[in-house]
């Protein structure tokens, strides 16, 4: 690694006054190599500086910002966790694995117990893509500021299916993926002491809008905590990871399925699937095929079937199409 | 010589065992019985180490840590194919914590071409990886700073990595020339003298084994069936957990080399040549190694690099590889396109077997498919043609079995479909052309202990989610090497020492010695004192082909006895005996003439007129001869396999649910370690089978997964449950009788996992990894 | 693995270099620079609005700094740069080399150690991280000089082969135990699911916690 410096941020404010650059930033060759970061759990900051992809000149820690590491959950106001709240603690949290099943599940699946307890939910939305062409130094991919995706003709075998005209790489939080089904935001502090609350479905970029990054999140910007709507008794959840192992991995294709239900009918769905486009999606063709319908093993079909219309795949990741198929549909029967 | 004859007991207990007599040298030690009837060998004794282990006490090269230390680490082009017109390490050089820079002069760790293939003295660059330079600084960080200073102006050149691009025309060669590769003490390398035509070598047609026999065209033509494919394996790497990596500690008067090899005799060899060295001037030390599987034979270009650095700079240089390098650059199983044709007769009788194979070890030689198509099932007619193709890819290497475990899935699958075809069980074809009488065993104890008969008709299984159950064999060669040694010293206080040059590599060497020691002194396996993996002991033999078992535990039990003999002698007037009438057990050396004549073995050593007395023993051929040569012994190495799967047909992704694997390896010594061994051998088999392979970006040749991330290892979930069966089987061929398992315990499975996924599906699947696209494909999903 | 055009020749300007927008080997960085190498500088570029890194008092480093770390029930005093990882610290700083660095990325779980009784992977936490959280290696299991239950069974069913997974095999499937004393083989598992081993010492593994287990 580069040699830094190290700066222990005690608040927000404090922490935003230190850094000026995203890694995003850096890693675009946006700014110079003077570049101060943040860090909290460091496991994807430190991954990137250990391959030499970015080497920031100071490293902002923000893991002891007291405050942002609690979880609160009420009835009527829903779910708040703060960014700095470990995966582990979030996998504990009973109130959690009671309400928001599907998160729970999510973040369960997310990386290995060692990495749980380490990586901040505030993390796992800021971080880069797995694209092993983005993450290979010797590789100049459009991320990085040329203009080729190498993965598009070369090796895509977990690539998007989807949305991949550019760049086909998929988003590495499947965390995201629950979360976007929940109809969740994300509260962003900035430099001017202000705060945004931004809807999942808007924090992240694709790269048909701006190639150099994965979020909104801009330099002078921290992510605070996350916001969850309350979940009623008629909500039903229910997500499902699909990687090359069962252990631990990235996935191929996952998706989080949130139903509003009444008796068997379905009166409301949210299906979101990850690692189908360079961001996690809302699937609206699946959600519309449910919705209204009884939830059988046709309508589960038909709205797996809908879920991939349209799809694009690549000279080596066709398979995930019947493979998101079969896993939203699985998912969708699951929340009965 | 003068020699004895001597029962020994033959065959397989429960099955056929009876006694053979044979011809043996009189300084060695009569029979043992079978292992029902010893004290300490065959039984499951704990690893000798594994309190070193548990407690992270154990040091391992990585762990060296001497005074005044370097770190070492190496450029490397990030091109795959270039000439070097000129390096420029001055910046590097004044780097401050910067001790030595070395360019390197000559490649090593590949294949050579005879014309030596260098220009403007530098050698030129052939695969993306290749070390150009190296840097020893007082840490990897300073070091991976200077590393970024040298210039270095090259001439950048077409390259091709894909084995069937290469093989085309208009693809840029990777060898002008002829070129060979040694074959560094049973670490990879290839048949010499071959012929180089564009990136293609050979073919090779012949082995030990023998050439092509019969007439393999006629043979078809008096074939009632046919079986005729193409099979293809992906290129794996090995993944040790420990990497690649030395300390070189350079003294004026001697070396000293801490290395994570397979092979303490072979570094010190090459070391040696490299740096024209007498042997008595370098030592290699291996205490602890942290996973081998084939591909740590050698000193490797980062050893010769370690050498230079720590010569020049007068200080130890640790130069351990990083993940990526370890990936890249340090080994990997070859991968294969394998046509392979076989006729049968109704009977099942085998009538001709043609083969025909392309592989690429990318710049290295070993890309063959072995030859388990040739000697495992009688057939009178048959040929091989095995073609190296070069690419501007890292070197392979051997990994268990090198060879046989490619060449098992073409075959084994060919055996299921001919079965199938002729409307036979699996197993009764095996019954009808396979002779050995130990697979037969391990066939009828398989089949029992995992319900052969639970096993339905191919695709029949209903659900989405169809279970298959399939099978398969393999064989390995008994190999001996003859250059074994092992020292025994005994002191006066009692203490057994036991010394040898060979060294363990996890599958528990030490064990086998202090267990095969301690049953011929009648001591436990606790007293007795293992100090392996040093060259200042006597050479032993390096860790490949499954050969140590065999090689070095005749010597150590054969040295034990000279010791016994020694101490018979110095007792036997005391005793009022002859040393002839006295045997030694429970820790007493007793009379046999009179039961209360004896002496406590502890006593008896006191007695020594000096403080210890020193035997030792090297490998003697075996008994009754070789097979051939002094290296291939009679009989193999022979295990069938029994796999259960789940495929999800919705997703393609497929489960080892089971394994079943029964092995035979002569004479067992330790019934837990040779668990492990299987155990080892089956999930790497489970994980070629199903989830690793390398990704290799052919536009920019570079290998796109080189960690641990993205590289597909099998973890807890992934394993499936597997039980072993250890089938005894006594030829008396050597005073221990016992071989190693550790290449057969890998060749069978991925070929088993195969046939249970047809079983599962009914559609076969010829191409490994078997990932969900293909059995989507397979399935008509894609 | 081939490709349906293969682009294997490319054409190349005089100097041998890569034709940029020709071929997509263009884009291999470093092909076109004298200082091709896996060690990438990289590059200060000039020219960029951006603020200067705030560098005062509190700021740490870039230098070494000496730190304490609660290791194994002793406080240790160590000089260590920020980019000193906790498992060099404990591996070259306090010559505790039990803990093994493997992936060097947190894939692999070899170089496990607890923070306050939490497995995290060593090498991805820098050792000003640590803080005054206790760090516990598989040197400090021990209690009253015996071995932890995990350990002596590890010794009891051959739970090792190469040994170079078994120290975070061990602080895992021991800290397991110290949560759950009554674990099933899927609980196992689960706390291993992200410890390599190559050797495939797996189904020992999970017979020796679950044998640990009886003696917890």
């Amino acid at each position: 690694m580069n040699k830094f410096s190290w700066y222990d941020a005690k608040t927000v404010n404090d922490a935003l006054e230190q850094v000026n650059a995203t890694v995003s930033e850096v890693l675009a060759s946006k700014v110079s190599d003077q570049s101060a970061v943040f860090k909290c759990g460091g496991t994807d900051l430190l991954d990137m500086m250990k391959e030499g992809l970015v080497a920031p000149k100071k490293i902002v820690n923000i893991k002891n910002i007291a405050g942002l590491d609690a979880i609160s959950y009420h009835q009527k106001s829903g779910l708040k966790i703060g960014a700095n709240v470990t995966l582990a603690q979030m996998e504990a949290n009973a109130e959690i694995k009671q309400n928001y099943l599907a998160l729970h599940q999510a973040v369960a699946h997310a990386g290995t117990p060692q990495i749980r307890n380490m990586a901040s939910l505030g993390g796992n939305l800021a971080q880069r893509t797995r694209c092993w062409y983005f993450r290979s130094l010797d590789h100049e991919c459009l991320r990085k500021g040329s203009g080729t995706c190498f993965a598009r003709n070369g090796e895509n075998e977990f690539h998007a299916i989807m949305k991949n005209g550019s760049c086909s790489s998929v988003h590495a939080s499947s965390v995201s993926t629950a979360l976007m089904a929940f109809d969740a935001s994300v509260e962003i502090a900035a430099a001017d002491g202000k705060k945004r609350t931004v809807k999942m479905t808007e924090f992240f970029v694709t790269p048909g809008d701006d190639s150099s990054r994965e979020s909104i999140l801009e330099a002078n910007e921290l992510i605070t905590a996350v916001i969850i709507p309350p979940s009623g008794s008629k909500t039903k959840s229910y997500y499902i990871k699909q990687g090359a192992r069962e252990s631990y991995d990235w996935a191929i294709a996952d998706v989080a399925v949130v139903l509003e239900v009444s008796g068997s009918k379905c009166k409301n769905a949210n299906i979101v699937l990850g690692a189908a486009a360079p961001v996690p999606i809302r699937s609206e063709a699946a959600s519309t095929a449910l919705i209204g319908k009884e939830i059988t093993e046709q309508t589960a079909k038909d709205s797996a079937e809908a879920s991939m219309k349209g799809a694009t795949p690549l000279s080596k990741n066709a398979y995930k199409v019947p493979l998101f198929k079969a896993i939203v549909k699985r998912a969708i029967l699951k929340t009965t | 010589m003068d020699t004895k004859k001597v029962k020994f007991p033959h065959g397989i207990p429960g099955h056929n065992l009876s006694e053979v007599e044979r011809e043996i040298p009189t300084g060695e030690p009569p029979a043992w019985p079978i292992n029902d009837d010893l004290k300490v060998v065959g039984k499951r004794v704990k690893r000798t180490d594994a309190l070193a282990k548990v407690t992270g006490a154990a040091k391992y090269t990585s762990d060296i840590q001497l005074q005044g230390m370097l770190f070492g680490r190496m450029l490397r082009s990030n091109y795959p194919h270039a000439k070097i017109k000129s390096i420029d390490t001055s910046a590097a050089e004044k780097y401050d914590g910067v001790y030595a820079v070395h360019v390197f002069k000559n490649a090593v760790g590949m294949a050579q071409a005879k014309d030596g293939g260098n220009s403007a003295g530098f050698p030129d660059v052939k695969f993306a990886g290749q070390p150009i330079a190296g840097v020893a600084a007082i840490s990897v960080d300073v070091a991976e700073e200077a590393l970024k200073l040298i210039k270095v102006d090259y001439e950048y050149l077409p390259f091709v990595v894909d084995l069937e691009e290469a093989q085309k025309p208009e693809a840029p060669v990777v060898f002008k020339t002829d070129v060979d590769q040694e074959d560094r003490g049973g670490g990879g390398g290839g048949q010499s003298g071959l012929k180089t035509k564009g990136n293609l070598r050979g073919p090779s047609t012949s082995s030990f084994f023998g050439g092509p026999r019969g007439d393999v065209e006629k043979g078809f033509e008096t074939a009632d069936f046919i079986v005729e494919h193409v099979y293809r394996t992906q290129v794996h790497t090995h993944c040790s957990l420990e990497t690649h990596g030395v300390v070189v500690d350079w003294r004026p008067d001697n070396v000293t080399i801490y290395a994570s090899t397979q092979n303490t005799n072979s570094v010190r060899h090459e070391f040696a040549e490299m740096f024209d060295l007498p042997k008595s001037k370098v030592r290699v030390i291996t205490e602890f190694m942290g996973g081998g599987f084939g591909a740590k034979h050698s000193l490797g270009n980062f050893g010769v690099m370690a050498g230079h650095l720590s010569k020049k700079s007068g200080r130890p240089v640790s130069m351990m590889l990083d993940r990526k390098e370890e990936h890249i650059s340090s080994g990997n199983r070859p991968n294969s396109v394998q046509y392979l044709k076989i006729g049968a007769k109704k009977d099942g009788t085998l009538t001709a077997i043609k083969q025909k194979s392309h592989g690429t070890a990318g710049v290295g030689l070993g890309a063959g498919v072995g030859r388990i198509a040739q000697v495992m099932y009688e057939c009178p007619n048959f040929s091989t043609e095995q073609y190296d193709v070069f690419t501007h890819a890292g070197p392979g290497a051997a990994w268990r079995a090198p060879g046989n475990v490619q060449g098992a899935f073409g075959l084994e699958q060919a055996m299921d479909e001919l079965a199938e075809k002729l409307n036979m069980d699996p197993l009764a074809l095996r019954d009808v052309i396979d002779k050995s009488d130990v697979r037969k065993v391990e066939r009828q104890r398989g089949a029992k202990q995992f319900d052969w008969s639970r096993r339905k008709k191919p695709g029949s299984d209903s659900g989405t989610v169809k279970k298959g159950l399939g099978m398969a064999q393999s064989t390995w060669p008994r190999f001996v090497n003859l250059n074994s040694t092992v020292e025994i010293r005994a002191y006066k206080d009692g203490a057994i020492e036991v010394r040898s040059g060979v060294q363990d590599i996890g599958t528990g060497t030490k064990t086998i010695l202090a267990q095969v020691v301690a049953e011929e002194l009648g001591m436990k396996p606790e007293d007795i004192t293992i100090r392996i993996g040093d060259t200042l002991f006597p050479t032993g033999p390096g860790s490949g082909g499954s050969i140590v078992t065999g090689s070095i535990t005749p010597p150590a039990r054969n040295a034990a006895y000279k010791l016994k003999l020694e101490l018979f002698d110095q007792v036997a007037k005391e005793l009022e005996t002859v040393s002839s009438k006295l045997s030694m057990s429970g820790g007493f050396i007793v009379s046999q003439e009179d039961n209360s004549k004896k002496i406590a073995v502890k006593d008896a050593l006191k007695k020594m007129r000096t403080e210890q007395i020193t035997t030792s023993a090297s490998r003697s051929d075996d008994y009754g001869g070789f097979k051939m040569g002094s290296f291939l012994a009679h009989g193999d190495l022979g295990s069938v396999q029994f796999a259960e799967v789940s495929v999800d047909t919705e997703t393609g992704f497929v489960k080892v649910d089971k394994i079943v694997a029964a092995h035979s390896c002569g004479r067992p010594l330790n019934i837990t370690q040779l668990e492990g061994q299987i155990n080892g051998g089956v999930i790497q088999g489970v994980s070629y089978a199903l989830y690793e392979y390398r990704v290799m970006d052919n536009e920019t040749g570079h290998q796109m997964n080189g960690n641990l991330d993205q590289y597909k290892l099998p973890f807890a979930m992934e394993i499936p449950e597997i039980e072993t069966i250890i089938v005894e089987d006594y030829g008396g061929r050597s005073s221990t009788d016992a071989y190693g398992i550790g290449e057969p315990a890998n060749i069978a499975t991925a070929v088993a996992v195969a046939n249970a996924v047809y079983n599962a599906i009914g559609v076969r699947i010829y191409e490994l990894p078997i990932t969900p696209d293909k059995v989507l494909k397979a399935l008509n999903k894609i | 693995m081939k490709k349906d055009k293969p682009n294997l020749i490319t054409k190349r300007s005089e100097n041998g270099k890569p034709a940029n927008g020709i071929s997509r080997r263009g884009f291999l960085k470093g092909a076109g620079l004298t200082t091709a190498g896996t060690a990438m500088a990289s590059t200060g570029v000039l020219g960029f609005n951006q603020p200067e890194t705030v560098l005062d008092d509190e700021t740490m480093g870039p230098e070494a700094t000496t730190i304490a770390l609660k290791v194994n029930g002793r406080t240790r005093r160590v000089n260590v740069e920020p980019r000193t990882t906790l498992a060099q610290a404990l591996r070259y700083h306090l010559q505790l080399t039990g803990t093994k660095v493997v992936c060097d990325r947190g894939a692999c779980s070899a170089c496990t150690v607890w923070l306050n009784g939490e497995p995290v992977n060593s090498c991805m936490t820098l050792a000003l991280d640590v803080g005054d959280k206790e760090v516990t290696t598989v040197e400090g299991l021990k209690r009253d000089d015996a071995l932890h239950p995990v350990q002596q069974a590890f010794i009891d069913h051959d739970a090792s082969q190469c040994g170079f997974c078994t120290p975070g095999m061990i602080m895992s499937t021991a800290h397991l135990l110290e949560k759950n004393p009554n674990p099933t083989i899927d609980d196992v598992k689960h706390a291993i699911r992200g410890n390599l081993c190559r050797c495939g010492t797996h189904p020992h593994v999970f017979k020796a916690t679950l044998e640990a287990a009886k003696k917890m």
